[in-house]
């Protein structure tokens, strides 16, 4: 088991080498298939490994290399691998084949697959990474490892201006919260003198509620920390304040989208909380900050998905929204609840994600909705599959029973908003106003995608700025002529839409009583405690996994409502009265507004941080560049050749000024002495 | 042996020396003026020198003071005469090659060279304000000389005319302080001094920092501290690059050695004064050692800046006044001496068919042209930078470490700083000669590198490269050895 | 006493005036004058402080033997001084700005330390013995080659490096310049100093184009 552990890890980084480093001698066909058998491999021998650890209760940790020994800094480099991470395993790697497989057809138009495929392997190696740090260094190293992977592959098509900003925009984003992680590493080594896991957990409870002096005021050790930590996750996820950067990652290949920016990457933040839960656990008040940041992030993304006509836009926000989720079950302590979610998430955005990849594909490289319609008949598959997804996201299930993943997952994270309790049930209220406006956007984006009356006839050559870039475009149309009746995606790209819907019908069903529990067993009986493991520490006095199963009726209810609501509502404004969205619209428009401009964030931010930086840089250039940079660059000149040229000056060569500069050494000297030196 | 000259033992290598000068002197005025015969004395002065330190490793430690105390011999000054010794013997060796090619070979130099090798040993066992001054006007007169050396040539001269002009006015100070510390002390000795410095009060009497200040005045001009280092470029530049390498390492040591005597001994007692004033040297000396040698196009120049900023490195260790302090001191002196003359052995090889030449640029391609040359000045200059494990990390640690016990964070920090600034310079030289390409031609060639050039570069190579490696000799390396001499020749001060 | 101190007092502020006349005449030769006249009055200090030995060393040596050779150096010279100190009074402002301040602290020194009654400790001034019952000659010959023999030996080695330098930097041997060696002189012998040529007889030889000008004439 630990060589197929090792396996799984490597085996995308080989794809990755060989593909990256010999795509261009193989060719482009065999770098595929190399890096996607070699994915496919390693997602069979996770789900073997899924088994074992999951129900076999097998705990391994596999040594790879002594790493770095620097004074108390002892790191090794060891694979972690227990029931978290066999969940992670499992999920990267299945979504990242079947990415794979679907990328041979999405890509099949592109000059340079061989580096595609070598950045997908490498991102699955990073992530791999990431998922089974042992210790905090290895996954600080997978996660920015996952960055540069997805700034390499949100900016693919490097030819095109806008995927380049949005690739330095990710980036530049995920630098401050990666600012924010490193500085929680730091904290954490300097308080528990190892960044090794087990010494980590095994310090923190003697640091719980200790407090260390800063600028005068008493903050407490923990809560920093966890803070700390938790910006980082906010940037990776994509939280309220730190999610801009994620809508505009849609510049990126479609399945690119739908690997990183929706099944795996964003979720690492998710997925670092939980794994460091013991040290969140431990700081209550961070614990409220995450779950509020969650709620905000859930109503915040919900609304502005509401307004969006960019098919993958609004995939994003409610990827966005999703991960809001996700952080209020850790929040509230429900962290089992909350990777439940990211698990059945995973699949059935995915295959959103690749269905729209698939509609986009059948209209030519056409995103936005308002240029489709009607495409039920023609790409039925494609439907389905979507219909699937959109059901899954909306949590279609029948209360108390049974219904598709996303109905589990995100009905225990609101039941457990619910349980704990938030002052005046606000994440409660939020995460159900979210779900229904999930529901009318997912409903919305079905409706005007595939039900209403077509829009793409005639005018369709008319591309939007959104397109794909325009070397494939010119390629679709070489090769489909200038024939626009779109058409069903090849099975290549069928297969992984089968697979992921597969998961997303479902992954809730089989899993839910391991993942989050049946609430009827107590303590150790309850197999979510079996099944999980130590990999997840809840707090002494943390039940929120049975409280949410002591609920009312109707707070069962409540998310089941919100979900026919909004079908209903879109129903009504897109079937049966077409013209309401409009007259909507124009009623609310300041809020429609509001919305459509994503609540002024990126402008606010435009304002604060990104005009004055250029300002400040356009100062630097013009003014330091021109007397410091261009002085310091041309031989070291200008700074230190003022100050030698200062030195040299007094270096005449008469004697004379000799003398004096000895003369007036000794005055200054002598001064010195009488004015303070001698008193003492 | 009579009786006198037993008494007189721990003077037996200042005796050696100024007979042998004198000997020296009446053979080379008796035979025919030829150049061998100035080699033959150069060979003869050498051995003379050799001869002094057998005498002087000899001699036994003890608290030894002749003349009424005025000369003091005990380990320090045993310590730090050796280093004087050797360098004046290494940069007589380096003398006649160079010599002969300019064309001023003459057995004066080598007469010239002992008398002011003398004269730094008695200043190094200088007890007393009148053998100071003594001391130390034989060595400056001497050194003056040697720096006009070269009377044909006009910068030789007039870097002699500018030294001793320049000399004469610090030795004034000198004078002034010494009478003021007379004045104000009723003494001369520096024993004597102590007993006043000591008494309550004495920091509070003004005439006796004037005094102090004075005194000191001179002293960091000989050791060319800032702001009395005006000479120190000019006169490297334009003294014969033999007398110059003789400059750099032993004139330094012997008046370091008169300074710290000064300080910790005679004026101990009034320590907190003069430790400001040696913290200003010190910090002045690095910071502008380090910023004004970047702008350097000539080799002699830019080690001028660097033995200014080295001698800030070294008044580092005696602004900590403390035994570790001096400890930094001797281990630094005895590093730095071996680098310098390593460094000096490579100038003196920089020289073309057409004659000597002086600039960095002149260096370029010198790796590919003359590779142990390069490989030379490449070892002297990491090690003059402070990269460890070479030897000349080893005397700044030393220094810092002391300045960091004795509380004196800033002047460590400045120092580190202005070290890492003064390993710019110092590499640049390694980058010009290992990246740039050299011009082609067979008249930018170097000539040959001379045996007795060639010997001092590989003995500097391998004490820097070896000196402070974990490599046993007989129990422990030769930097060991060091640092155990040099703690506790530090601590022979302290009594 | 008083007296004494009325000399002192003359002798200083000469001394201190001709000091100031050395570098700010503008005859050079002048200036060597007041050196003479500086070096005079310091003589007259050493007698009021009962030092007449070194007075008379300092008039025989210094006066006698330095300055006047000073003085021939500056004649044969012809410096030119007013050059000189072209570049020296660019400085002057800043120059007199220091001088002042330097003077400034000593005078303050002066002040605080001997004008207040008993500013300085008592036992921290020791004024020097003046020996009794012998002469000043004899009581330094007594130490000179005694206790101070390092120093008198010192000093003497500082005078033997300033003859070397002397010599190394300016004698020069000409080849071409005739100089007159007494001892060769001296070991002149009959055999040394003669020689005897044969010369060949049998009268003139003029060339027959010359003695044709000759008979022209």
């Amino acid at each position: 088991m630990q060589n197929a552990a090792l396996l799984i890890v490597f085996l995308p980084l080989a794809g990755a080498l060989i593909a990256g480093f010999f795509g261009r001698v193989l060719g482009e066909r065999p770098s595929e298939v190399v890096t996607t058998a070699f994915l496919l491999l390693a997602a069979i021998l996770s789900w073997w490994v899924f088994t074992q650890v999951g129900f076999g209760h097998a705990v391994f940790k596999v040594p790879v290399m002594r790493w770095i020994t620097s004074g108390d800094l002892d790191v090794n480099w060891t694979l972690r691998v227990d029931t978290l991470t066999a969940v992670m395993l499992v999920v990267v790697t299945t979504v990242s084949s079947l990415v794979h497989l679907y990328s041979i057809g999405y890509m099949a138009e592109d000059d340079s697959r061989q580096r595609f495929f070598a950045y997908l392997s490498l991102f699955t190696f990073a992530m791999l990474m990431l998922v089974t740090a042992d210790n905090l260094l290895q996954m600080f190293f997978g996660w920015e490892g996952v960055g540069l992977a997805s700034y390499l592959l949100i900016g693919f098509w490097y030819k095109k201006p806008s995927a380049n900003a949005a690739a330095i925009k990710a980036f530049v984003v995920n630098r401050v919260g990666d600012f924010g992680f490193a500085l929680g590493i730091f904290g954490l080594f300097a308080v528990c003198g190892s960044i090794n896991l087990d010494q980590i957990f095994g310090a923190v409870p003697a640091l719980a509620g200790k407090p260390f002096e800063f600028l005068g005021y008493q903050v407490d050790t923990l809560t920093c920390l966890a803070l700390l930590l938790f910006m980082g996750a906010m940037g990776k996820s994509a939280q309220f304040l730190l999610h801009t950067w994620l809508p505009d990652a849609m510049e990126g290949p479609t399945p690119v989208s739908a690997l990183i920016h929706a099944a795996t990457m964003v979720t690492a933040g998710v997925f670092m909380v939980a794994r460091l839960s013991p040290v969140f656990e431990l700081a209550p008040e961070a614990l409220k900050f995450v779950t509020f940041i969650g709620a905000l992030t859930a109503f915040f993304a919900a609304t502005v998905g509401l307004v969006q006509n960019d098919i993958k836009r609004v995939i994003a926000y409610s990827t966005c929204s999703q991960l809001g989720y996700m952080f209020v079950a850790c929040g509230v302590g429900a962290y089992t609840a909350g990777i439940f979610h990211l698990f059945t998430h995973a699949f059935f955005k995915a295959l959103l994600f690749l269905g729209a990849g698939s509609v986009i594909h059948a209209m030519h490289h056409e995103q936005d909705m308002r240029n489709m319609g009607g495409l039920q008949k023609l790409i039925p598959k494609t439907w389905a599959m979507m219909l699937i997804g959109t059901l899954a996201l909306t949590g279609v299930g029948i209360p108390g029973w049974i219904g598709f993943a996303g109905f589990h997952s995100k009905d225990a994270i609101i039941e457990s908003a619910y349980a704990a309790h938030t002052p005046n049930n606000y994440a409660f209220w939020a995460l159900v106003i979210a779900a229904f406006m999930t529901s009318f956007y997912s409903w919305r984006l079905m409706f005007m995608t595939f039900h209403q009356p077509a829009r793409w006839g005639a005018d369709h050559a008319v591309h939007d700025e959104h397109a794909e870039p325009a070397t494939a475009s010119d390629h679709a149309h070489d090769d489909h002529g200038h024939d626009h009746t779109p058409r069903e995606s090849p099975l290549v790209m069928l297969v992984p839409l089968y697979g992921l819907a597969a998961g997303a019908v479902l992954a809730g069903v089989v899993f839910t009583k391991y993942f989050i529990g049946t609430g009827h067993g107590h303590g150790e009986a309850d197999p979510y405690k079996a099944f999980w493991g130590p990999s997840i520490t809840e707090g002494a006095h943390n039940h929120i996994l049975h409280a949410m199963h002591e609920i009312p009726h109707w707070v069962g209810f409540a998310p089941f409502v919100a979900m026919l609501a909004g079908l209903g509502l879109a129903y009504v404004y897109y079937i049966r009265s077409p013209w309401l969205p409009a007259a909507t619209a124009r009623t609310f428009r300041p809020l429609y507004l509001f919305f459509l401009n994503r609540w002024y964030i990126d402008e606010l931010y435009d304002f604060l941080f990104v005009r004055p930086a250029f300002a400040i840089g356009r100062a630097l250039w013009k003014g330091g560049d021109g007397t410091v940079i261009d002085g310091t660059i041309d031989g070291t000149a200008s700074t230190v050749g003022w100050f030698t040229g200062r030195a040299v000056r007094f270096q005449t060569g008469y004697v004379y000024n000799y003398a004096f500069v000895m003369l007036i050494g000794v005055a200054a000297i002598l001064t010195y002495m009488i004015a303070g030196g001698v008193g003492r | 042996m009579p009786r006198y000259l037993v008494e007189l033992a721990p003077l037996h290598s200042e005796l050696i020396l100024i007979i042998g000068a004198m000997v020296l002197l009446l053979w080379g005025a008796f035979r025919p003026e030829t150049e061998r015969q100035a080699d033959i004395i150069s060979w003869a002065a050498i051995g003379v020198l050799a001869l002094a330190g057998i005498v002087l490793a000899r001699q036994p430690l003890g608290n030894n003071t002749l003349f009424d105390g005025s000369f003091r011999f005990d380990a320090f000054a045993r310590y730090v005469k050796m280093i004087v010794i050797i360098s004046s013997a290494g940069a007589l060796l380096l003398a006649p090659n160079d010599a002969r090619r300019g064309k001023y070979l003459k057995f004066e130099y080598a007469v010239l060279l002992l008398l002011a090798t003398a004269g730094m040993l008695m200043m190094i066992s200088a007890n007393d304000l009148i053998s100071l001054y003594l001391s130390l006007e034989l060595q400056s007169l001497a050194l003056y000389v040697l720096a006009a050396f070269k009377r044909d040539d006009v910068r030789s001269s007039e870097a002699g005319l500018k030294y001793f002009v320049l000399g004469a006015l610090s030795s004034g100070m000198l004078l002034y302080g010494a009478s003021l510390v007379y004045g104000f002390t009723g003494a001369t000795n520096f024993n004597d001094i102590a007993a006043v410095a000591l008494t309550k009060g004495a920091g509070q009497n003004i005439g006796l920092i004037f005094g102090l200040v004075f005194l000191m005045v001179g002293l960091a001009f000989k050791i060319s501290a800032v702001p009395f280092h005006m000479w120190t470029p000019d006169v490297y530049e334009g003294a014969p690059t033999p007398v110059t390498a003789l400059f750099a390492a032993a004139p330094k040591a012997a008046a370091f050695a008169l300074l710290t005597r000064v300080m910790i001994t005679a004026f101990g007692g009034i320590k907190p004064q003069w430790q400001q004033i040696i913290i200003f040297l010190s910090i002045a000396s690095m910071v502008l050692g380090a910023v004004a040698a970047i702008g350097q196009t000539n080799v002699k120049r830019l080690l001028a800046y660097s033995s200014i900023g080295n001698m800030g490195f070294v008044l580092v260790g005696l602004a900590a006044a403390s035994p570790e302090g001096i400890e930094g001191v001797l281990i630094y002196l005895a590093t730095y001496l071996v680098m310098t003359l390593g460094a000096f052995a490579v100038v003196l090889c920089m020289r073309r068919r057409s004659g000597p030449v002086e600039e960095i640029a002149d260096l370029a391609g010198l790796a590919t042209t003359n590779p142990g040359m390069a490989a030379t000045m490449a070892i002297m200059m990491f090690s003059l930078a402070g990269i460890p494990p070479l030897a000349g990390f080893w005397g700044k640690y030393y220094v810092f470490l002391a300045a960091v016990k004795a509380d004196l964070w800033p002047l460590a920090i400045i120092g580190v700083v202005a070290s890492v600034v003064g390993a710019f310079y110092y590499i640049r030289i390694v980058i010009v000669m290992y990246v740039n390409d050299a011009k082609s031609g067979a008249e930018n060639r170097f000539m040959r590198v001379p045996l007795r050039e060639s010997t001092v570069m590989a003995l500097a190579c391998l004490i820097t490269l070896l000196g402070f490696l974990p490599f046993p000799l007989r129990n422990g390396s030769l930097g060991d050895w060091i640092i155990a001499t040099a703690s506790a020749a530090a601590r022979s001060l302290f009594g | 006493m008083t007296l004494a101190a009325a000399f002192f007092y003359l002798f200083a502020a000469i001394t201190v005036a001709s000091a100031f006349k050395v570098i700010s005449a503008k005859n050079p030769v002048h200036a060597v004058l007041y050196l003479i006249l500086a070096f005079f009055n310091a003589a007259g200090l050493f007698v009021l402080l009962g030092a007449e030995f070194l007075a008379m060393i300092l008039v025989v040596v210094y006066v006698g033997a330095v300055a006047v050779l000073f003085l021939f150096v500056v004649m044969m010279l012809d410096v030119d001084f007013a050059q000189l100190r072209a570049g020296f009074m660019k400085n002057a402002t800043l120059g007199f700005t220091v001088g002042m301040i330097v003077l400034a602290e000593i005078v303050f020194f002066v002040a605080t330390q001997f004008l207040k009654p008993g500013a300085l400790p008592a036992g921290l001034v020791r004024a020097a013995p003046i020996p009794q019952g012998i002469t000043n000659t004899e009581a330094l010959g007594r130490v000179l080659y005694t206790k101070y023999v390092y120093f008198f030996q010192g000093a003497g080695l500082i005078l033997l490096v300033a003859m070397i330098g002397a010599i190394v930097l300016t004698l020069r041997h000409k080849p071409n310049v005739r100089r007159q060696n007494i001892s060769e002189q001296n070991a002149r012998t009959k055999s040394t100093a003669m020689d005897v040529i044969k010369v060949p007889s049998g009268g003139y030889n003029i060339p027959d184009k010359a003695a044709a000008k000759v008979a022209a004439e």
